[in-house]
């Protein structure tokens, strides 16, 4: 039942031949005229926190923590979030490559913090969540720390979980290999991440909180995904790419173009059927049927002992909403949720960007 | 796209009439002023007459198969074949549309639009000066209502539209407007469409739509929009109401759907429904205060009536009254997610429901409450949707019966619609309008 106004304003035509030639222009860095972002640099300090815009590209390992503390009032938790900048500041200092720690607040504490804060309502439970254990949903505090050398990860986690006198709920490491642009391929074959916000403007409409105590903060959401890859894998590569809407070797869009293009929501056969499926997860998770914005996904693969493997899932946006409209939707439409299972899930306010004369958390806990 | 404009040098003999002469002072192009333009006579193209025309004036269409998009830009002209059924705009099945009107108070009249890409006929705010605007750059933008404020003041009538790619005729961000006594088949999305506008004013009455994925389709329009005396059937779904986040102004809200035939909604002759809709005679998605009534919704075999959710926008306050339900799978079902749960939504009169007890012995305008559903696959088991036909290879209408004076110019369009009175409508035979149902 669709209709549109893509189907005024964009070239989503009906192909009348069968032959799929439309092409969208991708939305691509620095088209709107943003200043350029440097590629690489990863330094603790800045108005953002590393680790969600910067390196553009993630690194290639992660070390994603959910913790718990027992500080409890609003003074306390300053400090500790205080303590917490300076030994990261000190773990990625000159010298540790590219490490980045990435700091994220559970509800418990942003309620802590102040009434109405973004991040102080909980993740809801999605389809299948009712099967996650309580340890691995919620928890006080994410420590996400990703970097080229997969060796000084946990030592840095061990020096700030030790600074907060945090107990660890649950952690996952992760890995990627980067394939440009912050996409990487994913254990079922297909590249993740290709339509994401890229440009200081995108990332100002769609990822920063633009104002009040959060300001320059952002919304983590991370679930860990088991990932039925060998069902999937055990596909025709032909079904495989409608379940997706992309392509398994480029990830251009099954409605033509190239690998950074959009998909052509619009794009029918002749027969009226959608050249990217009814239920292609490009098309259900397109943020134009939820009227939400875009999310940052910066997500890692995973193997662990045994059989279990799949993605840890990382978004950043703006509001928690964008994520729970978005992933209701999933629920419903999209046929990729059938190989995939959450194991672990949550929400998290990420702080604002910290420096000497800021310390992290200041905003909110001072 | 390649529109077959024709140079100033194209403009034949030109026949002026009517009061306001060659020269109207009103026409937006100096140097024109012609009231009244033939097509092939004064000028080679549709388009080129259209070019020429004068505010107000008339361009009139011989029979004859042309290959050309025509877009009208000047106020208040009409455009008209003289032959309903012999004056034709052929796409071809490679040009994207026959006529787009994004001028205010233009008519489109009896002609026939066949085999375009996109659609037959379109009225729209939507547009640069290059006509219908084409933006593949970012999909991800919202609209923006204010950039483009509605066209006014539209007519679209006695016109045949069929085996366009996407829609048959379709009215977005339009106001004060008639879609009447038209016809429109083998559209692989819905043969006849209003879109996004609010306090609509807009007249859908008369007109045929079959063997389209959807007969008649509206998203975010709201009323005043009354849907009246119209046959959809052998569609694959009759006639929807949807709001949607793709365009502005939802939720789509108080339609009225009154004395319409909606039925044998098991085509097997028309192109797919893409998002899986079949045998179901009026869908409702989101939709809230509509008001369908007095209809003949017969010969769905999914359901008369299906209400639903569009993600968190749920189906409230919808009346289903004093309808003639027969041979549906099930004349009302409510399939919203739990999310959007549907409420306030009241059925009168003998109607089977899904679940039995949706529609509970409770008058309209009780208070709201969350209604019981059933999940979507229950409703679709109860009829498998076939494969579907290329719009190209839909079977063509038979002929049409067009207006029977072609030569007078016709009144400037009112501010306003006037629409018929509602109370006077009857329930439908089911013969409705059936002489100019079916393939040649």
């Amino acid at each position: 039942m669709s209709l549109d106004r893509r189907q005024v304003l964009t070239s989503a035509a009906v192909l009348a031949a069968g032959a799929v030639g439309v092409s969208a222009i991708a939305r691509g860095a620095d088209r709107d005229g943003s200043p350029p972002r440097a590629l690489g640099d990863t330094p603790a300090h800045g108005a953002h926190q590393a680790g969600i815009d910067r390196p553009v590209d993630p690194q290639t390992f992660a070390l994603v923590s959910v913790v718990d503390v027992a500080t409890q009032t609003r003074a306390e938790l300053g400090d500790m979030l205080a303590a917490l900048g300076r030994t990261i500041a000190a773990h990625t200092a000159d010298g540790s490559g590219d490490l980045t720690a990435t700091v994220a607040v559970g509800p418990r504490l942003v309620r802590a913090a102040g009434d109405g804060l973004p991040g102080s309502d909980p993740l809801p439970l999605f389809a299948g969540d009712d099967r996650i254990p309580a340890s691995r949903t919620g928890g006080d505090l994410l420590l996400a720390l990703h970097g080229s050398d997969a060796g000084v990860l946990e030592r840095a986690r061990e020096a700030m979980v030790w600074t907060m006198r945090a107990r660890v709920r649950w952690a996952q490491h992760g890995f990627r290999a980067s394939a440009g642009e912050g996409r990487a391929r994913n254990l079922l074959g297909f590249l993740d991440g290709v339509v994401v916000p890229r440009t200081e403007f995108q990332l100002q409409d769609d990822v920063w909180i633009p104002d009040g105590p959060a300001a320059n903060g952002t919304i983590c959401v991370v679930r860990r995904l088991r990932l039925d890859v060998d069902g999937f894998r055990s596909l025709p590569v032909r079904r495989q790419e409608r379940i997706i809407g992309r392509r398994l070797s480029d990830g251009a869009p099954l409605s033509g173009g190239a690998p950074l293009d959009q998909v052509d929501l619009g794009a029918k056969t002749p027969a009226g059927e959608y050249v990217v499926p009814a239920h292609a997860h490009a098309r259900a998770a397109h943020p134009s049927f939820t009227g939400s914005h875009l999310m940052l996904r910066r997500s890692y693969s995973y193997a662990n002992p045994g059989s279990e493997r799949g993605l840890v899932f990382i978004s950043f946006q703006r509001d928690l909403d964008t994520f729970v409209r978005t992933q209701r939707r999933l629920d419903e439409t999209d046929a990729l949720m059938h190989f995939a299972t959450a194991t672990a899930s949550a929400s998290f306010l990420v702080l604002p960007g910290f420096d000497d004369a800021r310390a992290l958390g200041a905003t909110l806990f001072r | 796209m390649a529109r077959g404009w024709a140079t100033a040098g194209g403009i034949a003999a030109v026949v002026c009439l009517g009061a306001a002469g060659c020269s109207s002072g009103s026409a937006p192009r100096a140097g024109h002023g012609v009231q009244v333009v033939r097509v092939p006579q004064d000028a080679t193209s549709i388009q080129a007459a259209v070019d020429h025309v004068a505010a107000g004036g008339l361009v009139l269409v011989g029979p004859g198969t042309y290959h050309e998009s025509v877009v009208v830009s000047t106020a208040d002209v009409t455009v008209r074949g003289t032959d309903r059924n012999r004056t034709v705009i052929d796409g071809a099945g490679v040009r994207p549309y026959g006529v787009v009107s994004i001028a205010d108070g233009t008519r489109v009249q009896n002609l026939t639009v066949r085999d375009h890409t996109f659609y037959g006929v379109l009225v729209t705010g939507v547009h640069d000066k290059h006509g219908p605007r084409a933006n593949n750059a970012d999909d991800y933008d919202e609209f923006e209502p204010d950039e483009f404020p509605p066209v006014q003041r539209f007519a679209v009538d006695h016109v045949t539209a069929y085996d366009n790619g996407l829609y048959g005729i379709y009215a977005f961000d339009a106001q004060h407007g008639v879609i009447a006594d038209s016809y429109a088949s083998g559209s692989a999305d819905s043969g006849i469409y209003v879109g996004q506008c609010h306090s609509c004013d807009v007249l859908v009455q008369d007109n045929v739509a079959e063997r389209n994925a959807v007969g008649f389709e509206n998203a975010n329009a709201s009323g005043p929009l009354l849907i009246t005396g119209n046959r959809f059937t052998d569609n694959r779904v009759g006639l929807t109401l949807l709001s949607n986040y793709q365009e502005a102004f939802r939720p789509q809200r108080a339609n009225q759907v009154i004395g319409n035939l909606v039925g044998e909604s098991g085509s097997n002759d028309s192109p797919a429904q893409a998002d899986g809709g079949f045998g179901t005679g009026v869908g409702i998605a989101g939709g809230v205060d509509n008001e369908v009534t007095r209809n003949r919704i017969a010969g769905n075999p999914r359901a008369g009536v299906l209400i639903t959710n569009t993600e968190d926008l749920p189906a409230t306050g919808n009346t289903l009254t004093e309808n003639a339900y027969a041979a549906n799978g099930i004349d009302v079902a409510n399939i919203s997610a739990a999310r959007a749960p549907a409420t306030g939504n009241c059925v009168t009169g003998r109607a089977t429901t899904l679940p039995p007890d949706l529609a509970t012995a409770r008058p309209c305008g009780a208070a709201a409450r969350r209604q019981p559903a059933v999940a979507p696959t229950t409703v679709a088991r109860l009829a498998k949707a076939p494969p579907g036909l290329s719009f190209l290879d839909v079977a063509p209408p038979r002929a049409q019966p067009g207006l029977t004076d072609v030569d007078t110019p016709p009144e400037r369009l009112p501010a306003s619609v006037t629409m018929p009175d509602t109370a006077a409508i009857d329930v439908p035979p089911g013969s409705l309008l059936a002489e100019l149902s079916g393939t040649r």
